[in-house]
């Protein structure tokens, strides 16, 4: 059975001109010990999918599942308490943003300690306990790979830099021993060399541990090297999900193969000076939707039937949504 | 960052005094009346007494030299004499000054203590009946008069019930003598025989000027501590933190309250200026031998030194006040201490 299975997740959000569809019919699956990528623009609802399963989406902000379960429990439907639980023991959340995600007023130390769980430790007096949990602190930091853990532990998160912070939220988050981590735009705004420190550490945790990721970016190149298996997303619909490497080799929606090709790295009989593949136009706002296929103004192949919106269809581990996809052998 | 801190504090105080007392030396000349009269509160001297303060004031040389030599007497605690008790002013400001500080602490003291929790628990209650009950309370009394509603007070519980005392600070039976200024701190150190009593009536003295001022600034305070709960619950750490999996306690006592109280703290500060000016007209309606009940029969008696010293005094009281608790509350915020990373 599948970790994680979310099927036709919508959100609503009441805006100026009504309720908006800010994700629509969202399908997602995620299977133990594998890492998926969920990949798409700015503003195409990854951080939303995000917030919906860590349980952080504003109260009145309508949403809406056939299926959102957890090892086969809703987590919708459940109790806050239950949820909690869930949320201490078997999913971690890394969100983006890492400066935004630490309480400015409290130090480092305090933070990653509080969220260490009272059954991981076994002291009899809350001084063993204490020390306990300082030693279990300091060896999350090691693994993270901070090693100056003293400075750390000690400082306020305005002292420190922001990879650091986003490691540390990180550390935070393995904690429990997660059975999933939802790392939201993990690399965001960091250098080559601390970028590679955190793929390696997560493909270390995924293949150490079993550890299934849900790596949420738009770094193409960072996730084609990692993750087993990709959804893509445009304007809050999933358009293709499969294989990573059937996705590369062979798209079937006209949006996931514009983006791979506007990926220089993922063409090496480019030649120079040749200009990037793009599709026309840019992703509509949330206030001027389009109907049916939300990529239909801007698609190369679309046809009159694209303004009804496309069924999801399924062949093997592969789907897509699109009534033109593009041929199957022919590339 | 903290000495640096403590250092651009300390020269905001000594310059904004400076000035302060600047415009009190200035009033004296812009006041109707012998500028050197205003200075010193000495009227209707003979010419040889005015030829010798003339002298003393220095007002042979120039203005600057003035000046230094009003700045002199300052510290020196010669503020001139009263025109109309012909006592030093400095003497009776620091009676005055202290029966103001003490009601105005009380009634902050009252109104923290009403204003806070109620404002969490607003926040906890945000967009719900009780939040907006709360609120709607807020406004109303926020926006009293503040002299009609010690007048209410004063109908309602004095005149009709009979419950509390009408005015001034103890009942004219004891006989405490004014050494402090601290009204308990004297019945403390006096020689009476029934301190109980004198303590009891104090306190009953006490309860209808602190209430008229409490219901005023604990809807202001209510209202800051719930805008900034319910800012600090919305934002995205605290979000983590639930998704850390602790529990709605922890998450509001580890990183609630503290969150929510930093930022207002500063606030408070800047409250105690409009608190003391709010105690001063208390102090009117209630004869309560405060400094704004001397400043105002000053003002109706025309005595141009003790408006001069009196606005000097509690200009710089609030001055001292603001700054003082602006600093320990930057002090105390670790968002501002220690080394800062770069913005990027």
């Amino acid at each position: 059975m599948a970790l994680l299975d979310i099927r036709n997740l919508t959100l609503e959000i009441e805006g100026t001109s009504g309720w908006m569809k800010a994700l629509d019919k969202i399908n997602l699956t995620i299977e133990e010990g594998e890492i998926r990528a969920l990949v798409g623009e700015s503003g195409s609802g990854k951080s939303l999918i995000v917030q919906a399963i860590a349980g952080t989406i504003p109260e009145n902000w309508v949403i809406t599942a056939d299926r959102l379960t957890w090892k086969g429990q809703d987590l919708l439907s459940m109790s806050a308490n239950e949820r909690r639980k869930v949320m201490r023991e078997e999913i971690a959340v890394v969100f983006q943003n890492p400066v935004l995600s630490l309480d400015p007023s409290a130090t480092l130390g305090e933070q990653l300690i509080e969220s260490i769980p009272r059954s991981l430790v076994d002291g009899k007096w809350f001084w063993q306990r204490a020390a306990q949990r300082k030693e279990i602190a300091i060896k999350l930091l090691h693994k993270v790979g901070i090693r100056d853990h003293d400075s750390y532990l000690n400082s306020y998160p305005n002292q420190i830099a922001d990879d650091i912070s986003q490691k540390f939220l990180i550390a935070c988050a393995l904690v429990s021993s997660p059975k999933i981590l939802i790392a939201d735009d993990p690399t965001r705004g960091m250098e080559i060399s601390t970028k590679t420190q955190i793929l390696k550490l997560f493909t270390k945790l995924n293949q150490t541990r079993q550890l299934s990721i849900l790596f949420v970016s738009h770094d193409l190149l960072a996730i084609s090297s990692m993750a087993d298996s990709m959804t893509v997303l445009y304007c809050g619909q999933t358009v293709e999900s499969g294989k990573m490497s059937q996705l590369r080799k062979r798209p079937l929606h006209p949006y996931t193969k514009a983006l791979l090709d506007s990926a220089p790295s993922f063409r090496k009989d480019l030649p120079p000076r040749t200009p990037l593949a793009t599709l026309e136009g840019s992703m509509p706002t949330l206030q001027h939707l389009p109907i049916g296929c939300r990529l239909g103004p801007r698609c190369p192949r679309a046809q009159k039937e694209c303004v009804k919106v496309p069924e999801n269809r399924r062949v093997q581990e592969h789907s897509y949504s699109c009534h033109f996809p593009l041929h199957r052998d022919k590339k | 960052m903290i000495l640096r801190t403590l250092i651009r504090n300390t020269n905001l105080l000594i310059s904004t005094l400076l000035i302060l007392s600047l415009f009190s030396f200035v009033l004296a000349f812009l006041f109707p009346g012998d500028p050197l009269e205003n200075l010193s509160g000495l009227t209707n001297l003979s010419e040889q007494e005015y030829e010798r303060v003339f002298l003393a004031y220095g007002f042979d040389q120039s203005y600057v030299t003035q000046f230094w030599i009003y700045l002199n007497k300052l510290f020196e605690g010669d503020w001139g004499l009263s025109f109309a008790s012909g006592i030093p002013l400095w003497q009776e400001l620091s009676l005055a000054l202290p029966a103001s500080i003490e009601l105005s602490i009380y009634s902050l003291f009252v109104s923290l203590m009403i204003g806070i929790p109620l404002g969490f628990w607003a926040g906890f209650k945000y967009h719900k009946p009780a939040d907006y009950s709360l609120l709607a309370i807020s406004v109303v009394s926020y926006s009293l008069p503040i002299f009609w509603l010690a007048l209410i007070l004063i109908l309602i519980f004095s005149l009709s019930l009979g419950w509390l005392p009408l005015s001034g600070r103890v009942s004219l039976l004891f006989d405490i003598p004014e050494v402090s200024g601290f009204m308990f701190v004297d019945i403390f150190n006096s020689e009476i025989d029934n301190k109980n009593a004198a303590y009891i009536s104090a306190l009953k003295h006490l309860i209808m000027p602190t209430l008229s001022l409490t219901i005023i600034t604990a809807a202001i305070i209510f209202r800051l501590t719930r805008r900034s709960f319910i800012d600090v619950m919305s934002s995205q750490y605290i979000k983590t933190a639930y998704t850390r999996g602790l529990s709605h306690t922890q998450v509001i006592l580890r990183h609630g309250v503290r969150n929510t109280l930093l930022p207002i703290l500063p606030l408070f500060a800047m409250q105690s200026a409009v608190l003391l000016t709010n105690a001063m007209i208390v102090e009117f309606v209630y004869s309560w031998p405060g400094v704004g009940n001397w400043l105002i029969q000053a003002i109706s008696q025309r005595d141009y030194p003790a408006i001069r010293a009196g606005m000097l005094a509690v200009s710089s009281l609030v001055i001292v006040v603001t700054i003082m608790t602006d600093v320990s509350a930057k002090l105390i915020n670790p968002a501002l201490v220690g080394e800062n990373h770069a913005e990027n």
